[in-house]
């Protein structure tokens, strides 16, 4: 018994070692390796970001693929870590030779991947959901090299939006209470630097851990030096939990909320009736056709409508990798992390998502001509750090249903982050 | 082939790191019988403390001293060793279960102040650039994990030898003595509690090296990376390994690595292209399969302890 189980051992690794011999020969397919969470806590979301994934694989191969080759969409679970993440990538790098990797979910896993895998392996990393500032001031310090993308709006737009809408309202005094993640740490962070220089004051700054029976002590610490506004930075169920304390123990319902609270749930939760002064801002799908025409095709594959978080941002960052591709003189990752930039540069003929509109694409890159791709999450236009923005919208509750109360275009959304910068 | 000498250079040095941390733990379940389920919180101190030591300074967050990284691996040793001591002093006097709940609870406790002590851990963004000490010997990125494996390997392999020499002199049949039977061990004029503590400081001092190695390899550390999941990593390693066996704690942190990280290479290859998004569950599946067919062929582990009778008797 125990002989055998080493000859079987054995013969696994061996077929195994060759296996990957068989790997290394091909050059046709073209591999594009995806490293999401289709496992563990985030399992759900990322199943479906990864569909939508292949989906984008596959109306590009309709189209023909790139430089006439089929692409392969080659998954790797993270499992949600990060040793195993970084793993999958080091592996779809080396062993599959993929030509660029897309993911991942949680900026935990993201991060680690592009330091010790895509940067110094020299494959492009576009992520489709990692919101983390880290990134940004990674590029900043020039560690990425350029080799970071992500196709999620980050925080930059959120904060500045937030900042805006409160001191429109003409509010003074404002508490900030924020869900303790990276995501809610960073925008918490950017809207008070934000609100000051827009001429608005903090009373204080409470981070809650998520799923928590109550958040009373949060509550009451953030009630101190009565402010007459709070900006809530939550997710529906603990959101909800915080408002209701908030208002129960006298907090004022000059509410200030982030799109993660744009739920039925939470207004249910509260009550509609409590939360007629509330305000809130999201990212706008912008009005383009573009994002009818994935919303579309969507549909059709899936037969029900993309609702839910990256799969508009995750279909773009294929199809620009792709097109990149395409564009590139050869597959190095220095070609296509340079002609990422040049196929969503402003000035370019606009090309759009779906099969004919990726033909359209390769014909006009083939002519020699620049193209600017509009994709499902509207015009992307990558900032020097790999980050891009997206349009926004204000809403409000008018009784029970969710108005929408002012609209503001990509560049609009530019313009005001510029001038908050300065 | 260059692509699989590149991958097996990189494998190699995660499946070590996470190794010496399992001799670590060889030290203290293997040899003296303490159940500590906080790997994971000892990972994050060695971790965090290399992060501090020789990482860029930023506003805003303590430390960032930028000093060499060999006293970033002996700091993240020495932090991980006063963590061992002061939850050693607390917790040590429980046993088994109780002891096993304890310190899973102290790595919770540690994970989330991580989390949330934004002035010395960047709280949930992380502390990003720190330094990789083989970026200034080589500039082509295989070099420079050829070279990280080779200190790697040199440190293991320091370890082993030392872990060796302990646990082969008396002090280490004293280890065994308590974890057989700690009142007989008493009755010989032995201190339990003060060797128990010894044990257990030792053990988690290499979980810190073991994380701090990680931390410099990655470049990056976040609370993320040392989630509860990963101390059920270390202790399969060293079950499916053989415990109290210090040659075992390695294979094991190899072969599980392997099995985990291989599943999802073997998944993604046989599995067709519409299912792969249920991919990850199958490999959840293969994993626990094969972790349950080791311990059913071989339930003391690859290598287990060698069975140990005096010198001096006459069989």
């Amino acid at each position: 018994m125990r002989r055998l189980g080493k000859y079987v051992a054995l013969g696994g690794l061996v077929a195994f070692l060759a296996s990957m011999g068989n790997v290394m020969a091909q050059e046709c397919p073209i591999k594009l390796g995806a490293i999401l969470p289709v496992s563990g806590p985030m399992g759900q979301v990322g199943e479906r970001i990864s569909n939508t994934g292949a989906f984008a694989v596959e109306v590009f191969n309709e189209a023909g693929g790139v430089k006439n080759c089929p692409v392969e969409y080659t998954l790797r679970d993270t499992q949600g870590q990060s040793a195993v993440g970084v793993d999958a990538a080091k592996s779809l790098v080396d062993l599959e030779g993929v030509k660029a990797l897309i993911g991942a979910v949680s900026s935990g896993v993201s991060l680690p991947v592009l330091t010790s895998v895509a940067v110094p392996s020299k494959v492009v990393q576009v992520s489709c959901c990692s919101s983390s500032e880290s990134f940004t001031a990674l590029a900043q310090e020039g560690k990425t090299k350029g080799y970071w993308f992500r196709t999620y709006a980050t925080n930059r737009s959120q904060a500045a939006m937030g900042a805006l809408l409160t001191t429109e309202k003409g509010f003074k005094n404002t508490a900030v209470i924020y869900v303790n993640t990276d995501f809610g740490v960073g925008l918490a962070k950017r809207y008070v630097e934000d609100i000051k220089k827009l001429g608005g004051n903090i009373t204080s700054m409470i981070a809650y851990n998520e799923s928590q029976q109550s958040y009373r002590a949060e509550v009451t610490k953030a009630l101190e030096g009565n402010p007459d506004s709070v900006f809530l930075v939550a997710f529906p169920v603990d959101g909800a939990t915080i408002t209701r304390e908030w208002l129960s123990l006298g907090g004022t319902d000059n509410l200030i909320v982030n799109n993660s609270l744009r739920s039925d749930d939470y207004f249910k939760a509260v009550g509609h009736q409590y939360l007629q002064n509330l305000v809130g801002y999201d990212s706008a799908q912008p009005r383009l056709p573009s994002v009818t025409t994935f919303n579309e095709l969507f549909q059709a594959k899936f037969d029900g409508p993309p609702n839910g978080p990256g799969l508009h941002s995750v279909f773009d960052a294929v199809t620009v990798v792709l097109l990149a591709m395409e564009a590139a003189d050869e597959l190095t990752g220095d070609a296509i992390r340079d002609q990422i930039r040049n196929v969503t540069a402003d000035g370019g003929i606009e090309v759009y998502p779906g099969a004919e509109g990726i033909k359209r694409a390769k014909a006009l890159l083939a002519e020699g001509k620049q193209i600017r791709y509009v994709g499902a999450t509207g015009a992307l236009q990558f900032d020097a750090n790999g980050d891009v923005q997206a349009p926004k919208m204000t809403w409000k509750l008018n009784g029970t249903e969710n108005k929408e109360t002012g609209y503001y275009t990509t560049e609009q959304v530019a313009d005001l982050i510029k001038r908050l910068d300065k | 082939m260059i692509g699989v000498l590149s991958y097996l250079i990189f494998f190699m040095i995660l499946a070590l790191v996470f190794g010496i941390a399992v001799l670590g733990l060889n030290l203290q379940w293997g040899y003296t019988g303490l159940f500590n389920a906080g790997v994971a919180g000892f990972l994050a101190i060695g971790g965090y403390a290399m992060a501090i030591l020789t990482g860029p300074s930023r506003e805003a967050v303590f430390g960032g001293f930028e000093l060499p990284f060999l006293v970033g691996l002996i700091g993240a040793m020495g932090a991980a060793g006063l963590g061992g001591i002061i939850i050693g002093l607390v917790t040590l006097r429980l046993r088994g279960e109780y002891l096993a709940v304890a310190t899973f609870g102290i790595a919770v406790t540690i994970q989330l102040v991580c989390l949330n002590w934004e002035y010395l851990t960047g709280g949930t963004l992380g502390l990003i650039g720190i330094p990789n000490p083989t970026h200034e010997l080589a500039s082509a990125p295989l070099a420079q994990n050829a070279i990280f494996l080779a200190m790697v390997v040199a440190l293991t392999a320091l370890v082993y030898w030392g872990l060796q020499r302990i646990v082969n002199a008396p002090w280490g049949r004293v280890l065994k003595a308590i974890r057989e039977d700690e009142i007989a061990a008493e009755s010989l004029g032995k201190n339990p509690a003060l060797i128990r503590l010894t044990s257990f400081v030792l053990g988690c001092m290499l979980m810190g090296l073991g994380g701090a190695l990680y931390v410099a390899f990655i470049g990056f550390v976040s609370p993320f990376d040392f989630l509860p999941i990963i101390t059920f990593q270390i202790w399969t390693m060293l079950i499916v390994g053989g415990s109290a066996n210090n040659r075992g704690a390695i294979l094991g942190a190899i072969v599980v690595w392997a099995v985990w990280t291989g599943s999802g290479y073997i998944i993604s290859q046989i599995v067709p292209p519409e299912f792969q998004a249920q991919s990850g569950a199958m490999q959840a599946v293969l994993i626990g399969l094969i972790l349950v067919l080791s311990l059913l062929f071989r339930p003391r582990g690859l290598i287990g302890e060698k069975l140990h009778v005096s010198r001096h008797a006459k069989l």
